[in-house]
């Protein structure tokens, strides 16, 4: 017993509880939005440091919300796992808020700055609820605040593009949400029960094998579409290329991948007993899916002109990846999964950032006019070459380590035709990589185009940009702070 | 015969296909959201028919009360909260389509993206801060 027990409720609530006061903020101070909005996220990621090593590998940390005990009330139940994600959202939501303040003081037009931040905070804090609840209407609750606020924060620039970009997002979105709905419905309507490790106990007992069946699948396409899963990627292109920069940042290194997480527990912790088969048989679809995406995501990225469109293309290529992970059904196949969310994250954060200080400094979207982009924006243009390395999977970088574990548990698996599709994978993301490193640093510019004084992003963008491409190195280097614990939580979860 | 007895649930699934089917096959976006409610109704109808209780009353512990005969109020609760989602998007919904429609004159899906693939190629730096 001790105070930190409070803590993942503490982070989750306070940035909904700074959405709920930004408005306000607005309206009294609007020069001091973009620095308090940054203060609930900065909390949360102390708490959240603050609880690494509380949490055993095979253990969970169980929050009960106003005393009333699990079956009956809701719970937050944070596992190692969970809370390793709780950790990423954290630090790459933060990054990019102390980023978005002049990037979004140019983007977006005045009257819609502070809607800006209170989504923001929304989506952030939803993000947190979305990974630590352990109740799965919650769970529906929570990713419908998620869905709203990513929905608005597309559009919130207001031009054509954007509006009808997440007009897409939603009609894609919401029929998703609603199968979701459905599939908890039916769940509720075997067992009785909305608390997940109390449904897993039931499940078994209930013998309502065609009800399960029909959940479990509703579950896989509903989080599939939100995490844009092949073929239900329709909006990803669209959505992560038109946003806000910042906002492309979290959509792609992020939402993703919650909702990816959000299928690995209800396949691994709500749907364990008496149900191997179905899960079996869905992961064995799932997975040719997700090498469709490996090759789909790496071939059009390949082929797009505009610099977000291709990193956004990418990302459908990379959730294939941790697709790929999960479906392998072996504790390397989870843990490379695991870590690529984090090195995904970084990385794409990373990169969507850059592709940002390249628009706000100079406006140029296209990858063609990047040709000696390293002569006036030296900095944004290394960082971006470091995390394009590890997008690739060049060996010091996460994206190595993760990559390496894929495989392995793939081996492990007996997918072997899986590893040569992770390997095509990665040959396809050094095209679409190495071809803009190269244009940044060994063509010759268009006349005038990046020639002047040095003209590089302010401090403010350059240090998040800095933080997260180092971070890619840091997690690539000293990998052995997580894997064992990431494996020990992987065998316990199978 | 187990279908018949259970007719509430098919009513439910028939909506929901005929929900998915507007959103899926219709041009006009007000029709897609009109279908979208659709299909979020039916769900709604087959949470509340999961509670329900032929005579049933309400679940409050009074003088002696029957508790086999108390309807389950948690469907119940659980679909206020959905409801307060379904309006949620669709005011955020409708909000787009006004917005669509001021920008692009129309409300066909085939028009509106239809020319995706020329904007895109075209929006250089204009469209930039």
């Amino acid at each position: 017993m001790g105070a930190y027990r409070h803590f993942p409720i503490l982070m989750i609530t306070l940035p909904l509880l700074g959405a709920v006061f930004m408005p306000l903020m607005g309206y009294l101070r609007a020069k001091w939005v973009p620095w308090t909005a940054a203060l609930p996220l900065a909390a949360s990621s102390v708490l959240g440091v603050l609880l690494i090593g509380k949490i055993p590998a095979e253990g969970y940390l169980g929050y009960h919300l106003g005393n009333w005990e699990p079956p009956w009330g809701i719970e937050i139940r944070v596992d190692f796992m969970g809370l390793f994600l709780m950790l990423i959202v954290c630090g790459i939501t933060l990054l990019s808020m102390v980023y978005s303040r002049r990037y979004i003081a140019a983007e977006v037009s005045e009257g819609r700055q502070t809607a800006y931040y209170t989504l923001f905070l929304l989506m952030s804090g939803a993000m947190l609820g979305f990974t630590a609840t352990g109740d799965i209407f919650n769970l529906f609750v929570f990713m419908e605040i998620l869905a709203l606020s990513s929905y608005a924060l597309v559009a919130i620039t207001g031009n054509r593009n954007a509006v009808r970009a997440a007009f897409k997002y939603l009609l894609m979105g919401a029929p998703s949400s609603i199968m979701v709905l459905l599939a908890i419905g039916f769940l509720y309507s075997a067992t009785g029960t909305l608390n997940m490790a109390d449904l897993s106990r039931r499940i078994a007992e209930s013998g309502y094998t065609e009800v399960l069946i029909v959940s479990y699948i509703l579950f896989v396409i509903g989080f599939g579409v939100k995490a844009a899963l092949f073929p239900l990627h329709m909006w990803l292109p669209d959505a992560h290329s038109i946003a806000p920069s910042p906002i492309s940042a979290l959509l792609s290194g992020l939402l993703v991948e919650v909702s990816a997480f959000a299928i690995l527990r209800i396949s691994f912790s709500v749907f364990t007993s008496g149900a191997e088969n179905l899960i079996g048989g869905t992961m064995d679809a799932a997975g040719i899916f997700a090498a469709a995406a490996v090759l789909f995501g790496g071939i059009m990225a390949v082929l797009q002109k505009d610099l977000k469109m291709m990193i956004a293309y990418s990302t459908i290529s990379h959730i294939g990846y941790i697709f790929l992970g999960i479906t392998a059904m072996t504790a390397e196949g989870i843990t490379g999964a695991m870590y690529h969310m984090l090195d995904h994250g970084l990385a794409k954060a990373c990169l969507f950032l850059c592709a940002g200080s390249f628009i706000y400094v100079k406006g140029y979207r296209r990858i063609e006019d990047l040709k000696g982009a390293w002569r006036q924006m030296p900095w944004t243009c290394f960082a971006f070459a470091l995390a394009a390395l590890s997008v690739v999977g060049i060996p010091p970088t996460a994206g190595f380590i993760s990559k390496w574990y894929l495989i392995l548990g793939n081996i492990e698996g007996g997918n072997y035709l899986y590893v040569v599709i992770l390997l095509a994978g990665s040959i396809l993301a050094a095209v679409y990589c190495f071809r803009v490193i190269i244009y940044m640093f060994f063509l010759p510019g268009k006349e005038g185009a990046w020639e002047g004084e040095f003209k590089d992003a302010a401090p403010s963008m350059l240090s998040p940009v800095w933080i997260l491409s180092l971070g890619t190195l840091f997690f690539g280097v000293f990998s052995y702070l997580v894997i064992p614990s990431l494996l020990k939580a992987a065998e316990f979860l199978l | 015969m187990q279908l018949l007895r259970n007719y509430h649930y098919v009513a439910a699934m028939l909506l929901f296909c005929i929900g998915l089917y507007t959103v899926i096959m219709r041009r006009n976006i007000i029709k897609k959201l009109i279908g979208l409610n659709i299909m979020e109704t039916a769900v709604f109808f087959f949470y509340i028919s999961l509670g329900y209780l032929d005579g049933g009353i309400a679940p409050i512990r009074v003088g002696g009360a029957d508790p086999s005969r108390m309807v389950n109020p948690i469907p119940q609760a659980l679909i206020l909260t959905g409801i307060v989602v379904a309006v949620s998007v669709t005011a955020l919904a409708l909000a787009l389509v006004i917005l669509l429609y001021r920008q692009y004159g129309t409300l066909d899906v085939d028009r509106l993206f239809r020319d995706e693939g020329e904007a895109e190629a075209g929006e250089g730096k204009g469209e930039a801060a």
